[in-house]
Formats: C-alpha cells, structure tokens, sequence
C-alpha cells in the first residue's frame, strides 16, 4: 500500500513539475515576443505623429460606450475625460444600468441634460430604456438611463443607441488618456477589413494625481494589494497579452478599454448577457463566428493606448473581483468548449483556447493540488527537505525574474513610474507577492470554480474611493 | 547529493544571476537615460535658443553660425530642426535650411541607408520638411523600403510640383499590397486638384475594390467635380462597398446632374447603399427628390429611415411639413417615432444655438 502512494504521489509531483515547467516557459515565451513587439512598435512610432491620424478624413468615426452602475464618485471625472478625448468624430454613450445611487443626478446636474425623444433600432436585446439625456453644452454626450441588467445588458443597449461603425467599450469608473483613441484606431486604418477588435493597456490609477478628468502625476499607491496588482497588470498587459497578440491567439481585450467593429460584434449578437466576462466572451464569440464564416479576421493589441483605473485595495473587494473574472472564464470556456482542440478553429482551438483551459482554468488546482502534496509528503515523511526548499526558491526567484522582465516591458514601453525609487520598490513587491498573495489568489480562484459550479451570479461590485482620493 | 538536487542547485544559481543581472540592467538603463535626458535638455535648451534668434534674425551668415556651432550634436539638433520644421514656415523656414543644409544633412544622407528603420525614418522626415528637389533620387530609391518609409517618402514627394512625382506615387498606389492602402488617401489628397488626371486614369483601371473605392472617396473629399462622370459610370459596379462610395461621393460634389443616379441608388438591392443614397440627396436640397426621401422613411431599414428623416430635415420648410406629416401619421410607427426624434431633435439644437 505505501509502496503504491509513493509511486502516486512520484507521478502526481512529475505532472506538477512538468505543468511548472511549461507555464514558465510559456510566460517566458509571451515576454520575449512582447519585448521584440514593444521594441519593434516603439521604433516605428517614435517619428510617426499622431496628430496626423486626426487629419485622415477616412478615420472611422467612434461610438464610446461607458457603462455605469453606481459610479456616482468617478463618473462626472470619467465623462470628462472621454468628451476631452482627441479624435476627429466620436460620441459617448455613458449607460446608467440603473444605479442605486447619486450616479444618474450627478450626471444631470453636471452636463445640464435634458430628456431626449431620440429612437434606436433594437438590433439585440436589453431590459428596457427608462430615457436618454442629452446635453445642449456636450453635444457629443448621450446618457441612457435603463433598468439594471449588468453590464453586458448596458453594453448591448449602448450598441443599439450608437450610431458609428466602431464602439469603444469603456468601463465607467476609467480614465482615457487624451490620444488613447488616435493610437487604439491604427490597426482600423492599417486593415480595415480584417481588424475587427483592438485592446489597449490597462493601468491602475491608484495613487495617481488626477485632475480634470487626466492623471497628472504617476505615482505608486501606498496600498501594498494596489502595489500587487500594479505587477500583476505588467505581467499581463505587457507580457501577455502582447504575445499572445503577436501569435494571433488573443482571448482578451479587457472590457475596460477595447475597440469593436460594431457590424462584426451585432452579427455575433452583442454581448451575451448571461455571462459575467462579457468582455473575453465577446471576443471568443467573435472568432468563433469568424471562423465559422471562413473569414480572415485580426485582433490586436497596441501597447501605447492607455486606460487608467482603480484598483481594489482591500482584500474583500480584489477576492470579489478575482472571483468574478475567474467565473467569468470558466463561463466562456463552457459555453464555447466547442472550439476546445478543434482543428476547425485554427490557432484559436488549438491554442489559444487550450492554454486558458489548462492554465488558467486548471492552473489554480494543479497549484493547490501541489499546496496538498507537499503537506501529505510531510505527513508521510516523505520530503526531501533540501529539494523542496530549492525548488521553493526555484519558483521564488522565476516568479521574480518574469516580474523584472515586465518591468524592464514597462521601462521600454513608456516607464510611466518617473522615479527610480518605484523600480525599487516593484521589485521589492515582485519579491513579497510570492509570499502568501499568489497562495490566497491561488485560493481566491478555486473557491470561483466552485461558486461557479453552484451558479453563484454576484457580480461584486468594489467599494470606490473616487480618483481625487485614489492612493 | 543527488541529480535532481544538483539541478535544482544549478537553476537557482542560474536564475538568481539572471535576476541579479536584470535588475541591475534596469537599474543602470535607467540611471543611463536619465542622464542622457538632462544632458539632452541642457543642449536642446541651447540650441533652440540658438535656432530662434537664426529665426528672428533672417541672417544667413548667422545660420551658418549657429549650424558650424552645432554640427557636433546632431542628435539634438536633429530634434530641435524636427519640432520647428513643422510650425516655421516661409524665410524662418530658409533659416532652418541653411542650418539642416550645413550641419546635418550628410548624415542625414548617410541615415537613409542604415539598417535601423528608426533612423531612416527620422532622416525622412527631415527631408520632407527641408526638401530639395534634386534630391529626388535618393528618396526614390526608398520606394522599396519598408511600407512605413515608402510612405514617409511618398509624403516628401507629394510636396513636388512635378508630373514626374506624381507618376511616381500612384505608380507606388497600383503596386501596392495589403494595409498602407488607406494611408494613401492623405498623400493624394494633399496633391488636390493636380491629382485629377491619374484619378481620372486610374478610374477606369481594373483595380482591386480597395483601391477603387478608395479613389472614388478622394473624388468626393477633394473634391473633384469634373470627374462626376467617372464616378457615376460605377454607379453599376457589382461591389456594393463601391456602390456606397459612389452614392456617399456624389453627396459631396453636389452636381445636379448626379440627382437621377443618387435616385436609382436609393432603390439598390443593399440597405446600406439605399442609406447612403438617400443621405447624399438630402444633402442636395433638390425638391424633386422630395418624394423619394418621403417614402424611404417608411423603409423597413433603420438606417434609410434615419437619413431619409435628416434628409428632410435639410430640406428646409417642405422638408419639415413632410416629417410633420408623417409624425401626425399612425400607420407606420417606426416613420413617425423617427420624424418626432428628428423634429426633436431640430428643437433642441435650437435651443442649444
């Protein structure tokens, strides 16, 4: 009997080693190409002015839409710096998805709106529409007020009430920067055929000096879950979504900051709004029907474009949102797991799709289940304790390495933290998360898998500080 | 001590040092760039003092002053002739020339062959601003570079009166393939009217639809009225994206003979072409088209709707007793709640005005 366990728990350690192995390596693989990416994109852009995109009279015209609900301390900052964006015709359509709070009164007193009798064709389906505001000193600013059906159900009534070929989806409580939609429309003008989603760079604001509407200042929150995330987001706006850009097998572009071809995204049905991550769903959908329909499509991810927004600081609210977003994938894997290892659906299913399920889907399990046997190998007297320890370090220090090998993204990319002392400090925080963060999120994400199992649907909202406050 | 324990033993060496290595790379780029910046700073401060007094003094020899003084930076100076370039024109311009000329321009020349695009890009650029004509062949033989530089210097060439040039660009437009397409329409818009007889030429050349409609777009932006003939020769034209341009085109040369074809247009099989056409005679103000806009607000297309409504809309009085009609109508719900939005809509900009 002990003689079978020890070769159970030597295959099930073979698995975990092997599964350690390849996530690196692949992490290290997405860093790499995006290093060359950033490289490549920063040397052909540094000459290319922008402004001149804002003169090309063939530059699509965009809808923004931003939906809300109970905003009410970031959404009068959030519009403004949407109406101060620079591009040549665009709207914004801000939803309220029938917030409980001051949001809807904030916005009438701040834009002076007035109720419109405009009509919209309902192409896809959402909970009704209470009334749309407009503002005689914004005209470009629309604001629909609707009952509440989250946010895939505001988004799809923003579709409808839009008027341009390409959307903007935005999320209420983020912060454009000013030429954010000149750099996110370059894919549009280069192929307008086969572009049919660009993703832009999310960034976290906490800690940033805001004023009107545009973040002034960069700076490091002092919230040491804030700090996390800020090496959290590298890793996977600089490194990963980048490469997996550059091997055409990107799942997300991030519900925050995204820009759609609105014919290509009606056809798909809108957003779905069953789901929780409508914003990696959509794209799923997408090149699910793209290839379904044989037609040669791009998904891009542009590195300048950039999105402010707030991060959670406490641990209640970032479980919350780790738990949603977890949800929010295993939802799209289930419902698309048609396109799972089907050759039918190009890199998509045979890669793409592949890598979210065992990675990041299982990912969590495999690293518990690693968690697990180390304790049961403890138990058994079975630890080799000089290995362990090493191999302890071993993770530690990868975890490290991938963490500066983002950092050095960022430092190519446009090394917004102007002080020397934050290098230091995110590389100290690269350090710190290893030690109980990854574990609880580790925790935080298989406790999802089961919440998603028991059909839990909260789509926990998490408590705003407002930018002015932020940090 | 065991294999598995060596090995450990040896990545963690190995990563360790990696890391290490990294963080003081990091580190030292950064210390590096800093130094660089407050360096460049310092020289672009004075250089661009220098260039604005060459400026404001109009004196060659002083030009050629400040260009001997500073020829040894000319990664600066290249920044600073950059940013001016662009907002001076005129003798400020000739100033800035003399300078470029005797400070930078060999290298500049030298820059144009480097393996970086960056650099060639930059040296581009300084030749589309400072550009001399007999220069010509060095940026001609860019044509083959990457697409980025290739239009960097169709750009440069666009700014040559010459027949030569343009034969050039749209010579470079027929050949090429794939994504720079659409950036062509900036370079041959600048041309303008000088463009009109290769747009003419190209008209009636078997090229991809891309590229047609692209051409079809450029007469209307332009805009090219002579050539409403050619444009309603592919009013017919099996692509509807052509067909969109074509209805979208006419809307903006605003010919009176164009009014016939716009109406046949706004009975095409494709919904969006129907919108177009519809959207182009409204903008035409011609009351014979009344009719027409009237029933296409009772299509079942929202978008021929929409544009039928503004349509009327711009009619002025007729217009408006139209829409009125119809929003006092209850057969059609879909045309009145669109003539109320437009009314309403006529309301409240006035009240914004």
């Amino acid at each position: 009997m002990g003689e079978i366990l020890h070769v159970i728990l030597h295959i099930v350690n073979i698995i975990i080693l092997i599964y350690f192995f390849l996530i690196n390596a692949f992490y290290l693989l997405f860093i790499i190409l995006s290093l060359f990416g950033i490289i490549n994109h920063r040397n052909l852009t540094t000459y290319i002015s922008f402004k001149e995109v804002f003169r090309l009279p063939l530059v699509k015209p965009i809808s923004i839409i931003a939906p809300a609900h109970n905003e009410e301390k970031t959404i009068v900052d959030s519009i403004q710096s949407l109406l101060a964006l620079e591009y040549p015709v665009f709207e914004v359509i801000v939803v309220n998805d029938g917030s409980t709070d001051r949001t809807l009164d904030k916005m009438i007193k701040a834009y002076q709106l007035e109720k419109s009798r405009r009509v919209f064709r309902k192409v896809v389906d959402h909970k009704p529409v209470k009334g749309i505001y407009r503002s005689p000193s914004h005209p470009k600013l629309v604001v629909v007020d609707k009952v509440n059906g989250k946010k895939a159900d505001a988004l799809n009534a923003g579709l409808n009430i839009s008027r341009y070929p390409l959307f903007c989806a935005v999320d209420g409580d983020s912060l454009l920067e000013k030429d954010a939609l000149l750099k996110m429309v370059r894919p549009f003008l280069e192929d307008p055929e086969k572009t049919v989603a660009a993703g832009g760079i999310i960034r976290l604001i906490n800690g940033c000096i805001v004023t009107r509407g545009q973040v002034q200042e960069v700076r490091l929150p002092r919230n040491a879950l804030a700090r996390f995330q800020i090496i959290e987001y590298f890793r996977a706006f600089l490194g990963g979504r980048i490469g997996m850009s550059m091997l055409k097998s990107m799942l997300i572009v991030s519900g925050a900051f995204g820009l759609f071809r609105k014919d290509i995204a009606l056809q798909c049905g809108g957003y779905r709004t069953g789901t929780i991550g409508e914003d990696m769903d959509l794209i799923v959908r997408m090149r699910r029907y793209l290839h379904d329909m044989k037609r040669p499509f791009e998904i891009r991810f542009i590195p300048d474009p950039i999105c402010w927004t707030e991060a959670p600081e406490t641990l209640k609210s970032l479980s919350r949102q780790r738990n949603r977003w977890h949800r929010g994938l295993l939802d799209t894997l289930r419902y698309n797991k048609v396109m799972l290892f089907n050759p039918r659906y190009g890199i998509t299913g045979l890669f793409a799709m592949p890598f979210y399920f065992i990675f990041e889907m299982l990912g969590p399990f495999i690293e518990l289940l690693g968690y697990i046997i180390f304790a049961a190998c403890v138990g058994l007297g079975m630890v080799n304790y000089p290995f362990a320890l090493l191999f302890f370090l071993v993770a530690v220090v990868l975890g490290v390495f991938l963490s500066l090998l983002s950092i050095l993204l960022e430092e190519y990319s446009s090394a917004r933290y102007p002080r020397l002392r934050d290098i230091l400090i995110l590389t100290l925080f690269s350090l710190l998360e290893n030690i109980l963060y990854r574990q609880w999120l580790t925790l935080v994400r298989v406790i999802a898998f089961f919440d998603f199992y028991k059909g839990k649907e909260e789509w926990g909202a998490m408590q705003k500080k407002g930018f002015a406050q932020a940090g | 001590m065991s294999s598995s324990l060596i090995i450990t033993s040896y990545s963690l060496l190995f990563l360790l040092l990696f890391s290490v290595s990294l963080f003081g790379f990091i580190i030292i780029r950064r210390l590096v760039l800093e130094a660089r910046q407050v360096r460049f700073q310092r020289l672009y401060k004075q250089i661009e003092k220098d260039v604005l007094e060459a400026i404001s003094l109009l004196k060659p020899d002083f030009s050629l002053e400040v260009a001997r003084r500073h020829k040894g930076h000319s990664e600066v100076l290249t920044q600073v002739l950059l940013d001016f370039g662009d907002i001076i024109v005129g003798e400020g311009r000739e100033q800035l020339r003399i300078i470029f000329d005797h400070a930078i321009k060999d290298e500049c020349l030298r820059r144009l062959a480097s393996w970086r695009t960056a650099k060639r890009l930059q040296s581009v650029r300084l030749f589309i601003i400072f550009f001399d004509p007999a220069e010509s062949a060095f940026l001609f033989r860019l044509l083959n570079d990457k697409p980025i530089v290739k239009l960097a210097v169709i750009n440069a060439l666009a700014r040559i009166p010459s027949p030569e040039t343009l034969s050039h660009i749209f010579k470079a437009f027929e050949e090429d393939t794939g994504y720079a397409v659409q950036a062509y329409f900036n370079i041959m818009f600048s041309l303008g009217n000088r463009s009109e007889p290769y747009v003419k030429a190209f008209l009636n050349k078997p090229l991809s639809a891309e590229k047609l409609g692209l051409l079809v777009e450029l007469v209307g932006a332009i805009p090219l009225r002579t050539l409403y003939g050619d444009v309603i020769a592919l009013a017919g034209h099996p692509d509807k994206e052509i067909r969109i341009r074509v209805a979208r085109t006419l809307g903006k040369l605003l010919i009176p003979e164009t009014v016939d074809t716009l109406v046949a247009l706004s009975s095409d099989e494709a919904w969006e072409v129907k919108a177009q056409a519809v959207k182009s005679l409204g903008r035409m103000k011609n009351l014979k088209t009344l009719d027409v806009l009237g029933r296409s607000l009772f299509s079942p297309f929202w978008h021929v709707r929409y544009n039928a409504g503004y349509g009327l809309a711009e009619m002025g009085e007729e217009g408006l007793r139209r829409l009125k009609e119809v929003a006092a109508q209850d057969e059609d719900r879909y045309a009145r709640d669109m003539s109320v939005m437009v009314l309403n809509d006529l309301i409240f900009a006035g009240g914004a005005a």
